[in-house]
């Protein structure tokens, strides 16, 4: 038996080993849920004993780093925006969800607005935060709406169900690093070496298969069908629970040669509004950014630039304070002197109390 | 079932497990048992033609050696083809076995029985003579019309058409059963041998029938010998550790060079080769370097994988290439790419057709035969047998200047030189070449690719900077893993490495193979 084991055989086996312990002991909470992606509702919330909740980045779960009370503390207006990159935005304070709450309490509202948007996550995914999300006592649920992420919600649903059980085929995907290293493969670490055109011609793994999905028409209208029946459960979801919901309908900026680009809602803006109805409501980005000057305000095809950040919290803003009742609000108060009148926004001269919410640090 | 499937790696540990714990006759009916169900693993059906063949090579080679089997058995094992057709027919209702394919095995079987009694009773001295020419012919037979018929018929349909005949041939439309051509070949090596006196026949069916489907090697080689896998697989040995620890060594090495150098190249050589590709010369020559890379990994790396499934089982099977684009010369290349079946065709075509032994011209025109037929017996294609005729006009070539200057392959020329730097990348050239024939599914995409070598800016290519980097990220490790079993003379001689260079070496092999495990693509050979 001692012949069987060589030395190098060893060495390797104790590599192995040592990585796999390491990274399960040292890097545990960053790994939990990381072969769920983004699926596994727990993932990338730590409840701690005294109440706080943190949001942390593991299971595909890129949250900005923020932390808040579990049980909504009384007299505070806690709002959560759940979407996908774009009201994640360039930055934490940059995003119009802080934006947003730093608008709200600048007009004397206790308000604490939480970032909950992950990129690429559609409908579907959405849905896992969401449930999540509802547990944390919501005042308002902003619910940004986008189409665009169906592909990347499929594939990570068929991820999340790869090798799960204890089929003998998926005995070597049980390893952490192993899997690690699939998957790495699997998010083609070398893959934008080649062209999609190459790529396209030897679709073998999931990755491929998405971008052979976009380019079939009845693929794309599977797909987007499927999104809007998750979006319908996610209204359904909300409206059960009798929260207000806020519908942020997604636009994008169609550039076409020789013509000065446009906005395009894709439809979503007509989804968005059959939807509303006794505490849901609606916003259309297409409606907020109209105008010439509407397209400059993205950085690219659909992701916002800082000052539409603001644009986009102003009017939000503006919708809240202008159906108080609606968004659940408390009654006016007379502006004492000094203050900017409730219900118009204070542009620069009032200064927003202490955020609620705290950006915890890594 | 295949090498690179989960199924394989449960398959061959019980294998390993139960060989070990078991001797004797016990150990070589499970060494059979094995191999069926292995083979099965593709498709059962198709195990009737590996029965036919053992069959007629078992009592074809006991007959040329003098035995004289009894009628009823040869009887009973002339139908067992038959039997196992009409007992996939009975359990198997989707198998799509007809009665006229039962009446057909059936057919042959009797047809043997006849031919077999036949010649006991009537050839007399040159009886030896006719078992082998019945050996040949039967599985000659079995071989063209599974994996030739639709071609010859089509290509002949194209000529009478070319003559201004209209046909309407029957084309059947058949299944290549895989690993036909490897089982038949080192089947009909063995009739050879024993015709030659090199080997005795085998006496016993179960050893015999275990040396024609030994599983590791049996759907695409190494072709092996009789004198060299009989007698080992009779051995009743002892495990030794060595075994598994050069077993495993060998299928790990296998394992990269299948899934992470050659379905990695695959990605690029697919694209430069497919026919609505826009090539130019940067991507026609990207693609080629791609698939040279590719089928080595993909063929070499099955090729690992078989000896090393073999070593676990105490048995050496024959090494199959040695590092082919090292080659100096066309000779030289055929001395290291698919060795087994270059000597299978050396000493059972090449030296009876007279070899080298009659004159220049002779030579020259025995080469051009045998590689032509090296070029069919890859695949039922014309493109095939260009690609034949391509090596064997660079054989024919290399006898005269200024190929004949390049350095030969004699151990003392072997050494360094400074002919070898250029001999080096001359040939790799000739073998890129040759490549692209065999890569082309037709002469006009071959065209495509050798005109693309003619616009090298093209503005509707794809661009290749990027793409060049792919390839060198995945055929780098396996120059490095070359450059450093070069000086061992065998590509998976890991284990001769110092220990903590073989850890190394082991443990980054197993995180590429990893890395790349999602792509489950067939071995190229399969389709030979």
């Amino acid at each position: 038996m001692k012949r069987l084991f060589t030395p190098a055989f060893l060495m390797v086996l104790a590599l192995l080993a040592l990585s796999e312990v390491s990274a399960r002991i040292f890097f545990a909470k960053d790994i939990d849920g990381r072969f769920a992606y983004g699926y596994d509702p727990q993932a990338g919330f730590a409840e701690h004993g005294d109440g706080t909740v943190q949001l942390f980045r593991a299971g595909g779960r890129r949250f900005h780093r923020q932390s808040f009370q579990r049980h909504r503390p009384p007299g505070r207006y806690r709002i959560f925006v759940v979407g996908d990159s774009v009201p994640r935005g360039p930055s934490f304070r940059a995003a119009y969800p802080w934006v947003l709450g730093e608008d709200l309490r600048r007009q004397g509202i206790q308000a604490e607005s939480l970032n909950m948007a992950l990129p690429g996550y559609g409908a579907r995914r959405c849905q896992v935060v969401l449930k999540k999300v509802l547990e944390f006592e919501p005042s308002l649920v902003i619910l940004h709406v986008d189409d665009s992420n169906k592909w990347e919600d499929e594939r990570e649903w068929r991820r999340s169900q790869e090798f799960q059980g204890w089929h003998p085929r998926h005995w070597l995907m049980k390893v952490f690093i192993f899997r690690r290293l699939y998957e790495a493969n699997e998010e083609k670490v070398f893959w934008p070496l080649v062209p999609e055109e190459v790529r396209l011609k030897c679709a073998v793994s999931d990755a491929d298969a998405e971008v052979a999905a976009s380019q079939d028409p009845k693929e794309i209208a599977a797909r987007i069908r499927l999104a809007q029946e998750k979006l319908v459960e996610n209204v359904a979801l909300v409206r059960r629970l009798r929260i207000p919901l806020l519908l942020i309908s997604q636009c994008r900026v169609e550039r076409e040669d020789g013509r000065p680009p446009r906005l395009s809602d894709d439809g979503l803006d007509a989804i968005c509004a059959a939807l509303t109805g006794p505490g849901v409501y609606h916003l259309s980005m297409r409606e907020v950014f109209k105008g010439e000057a509407g397209p400059s305000y993205f950085s690219d095809t659909s992701h916002l630039q800082s000052e539409g950040h603001r644009l986009l919290a102003q009017a939000i803003c503006r919708k809240i304070l202008g159906e108080r009742a609606e968004f659940g609000l408390p009654e006016v108060k007379v502006a004492a002197a000094g203050e900017p009148p409730a219900g118009r926004l204070a542009t620069s001269g009032g200064q927003p109390a202490a955020p609620p919410v705290t950006e915890s640090r890594p | 079932m295949s090498f690179i499937s989960w199924q394989y790696l449960i398959f061959l540990p019980i294998a390993f497990l139960l060989y070990w714990r078991l001797s004797g006759k016990k150990r070589l009916l499970l060494l059979l048992a094995a191999s069926y169900l292995f083979y099965a693993g593709w498709d059962v059906r198709f195990l009737a033609l590996v029965m036919a063949t053992t069959v007629i090579d078992f009592l074809c080679a006991l007959s040329i050696d003098g035995e004289k089997t009894p009628p009823r058995q040869v009887l009973l094992l002339a139908l067992a083809p038959a039997a196992w057709t009409a007992a996939c027919r009975l359990f198997l209702p989707g198998s799509g076995i007809s009665p006229g394919i039962m009446g057909l095995a059936a057919a042959l079987g009797i047809l043997l029985f006849a031919a077999h009694e036949l010649l006991w009773a009537w050839a007399g001295p040159r009886r030896r003579r006719y078992f082998l020419i019945l050996s040949v012919c039967l599985c000659l037979t079995i071989l063209g019309f599974f994996k030739y018929f639709d071609f010859f018929v089509q290509s002949a349909r194209t000529l009478l058409e070319t003559a201004g005949l209209r046909t309407d041939p029957v084309l059947l439309k058949i299944i290549l059963p895989v690993g036909i051509s490897f089982y038949t070949f080192q089947s009909l090596g063995y009739v050879f041998d024993v015709y030659r006196g090199l080997t005795s026949a085998c006496r016993s069916l179960v050893t015999f029938a275990a040396f024609d489907a030994f599983f590791p090697q049996m759907v695409s080689g190494p072709i092996e010998r009789g004198h060299q896998l009989l007698p080992q697989l009779e051995a009743d040995l002892a495990f030794r550790p060595a075994y598994l620890q050069d077993g495993l060594s060998m299928i790990l090495v296998g394992f990269f060079k299948k899934i992470f150098v050659a379905d990695n190249c695959a990605v690029l050589a697919n694209y430069a080769f497919d026919p609505a590709t826009h090539l130019n010369g940067y991507w026609a020559v990207l693609g080629v370097v791609a698939f040279a890379f590719q089928i080595y990994g993909d063929f070499s790396g099955y090729t690992d994988i078989a000896r090393g499934s073999a070593k676990l089982l105490g048995v050496d099977l024959v090494e199959n290439f040695r590092f082919p684009y090292l080659a100096k010369n066309p000779s030289d290349f055929w001395s290291r790419w698919h060795i087994s079946l270059s000597n299978w065709f050396r000493d059972y075509l090449y030296i009876p057709l007279g070899g080298n032994r009659g004159g220049r011209w002779q030579t020259l025109r025995n080469l051009g035969v045998t590689m032509l037929l090296v070029g069919l017996w890859h695949g039922a294609s014309w493109i095939f047998v260009l690609w034949g005729a391509y090596q064997g006009v660079l054989l024919i070539l290399y006898h005269f200047p200024p190929l004949n200057l390049l350095p030969g392959k004699s151990p003392a020329k072997d050494r360094f030189s400074w002919g070898s730097l250029l001999a080096v990348p001359l040939m790799w050239l000739f073998i890129l070449a040759g490549w692209a024939i065999f890569r082309s599914a037709n002469l006009a995409q071959l065209g495509a690719w050798f005109g693309a070598l003619g616009h090298w800016q093209s503005s509707l290519a794809l661009p290749w900077q990027s793409s060049c980097l792919w390839l060198l990220i995945h055929t780098g490790p396996l120059i490095l893993l070359q450059l450093l079993t070069l000086k061992f003379r065998d590509e998976t001689r890991v284990r001769s490495l110092h220990w903590p260079v073989k850890g190394a070496v082991y443990l980054v092999l197993l995180l590429l193979v990893v890395s790349s495990s999602q792509q489950d693509q067939e071995f190229i050979y399969f389709r030979f």
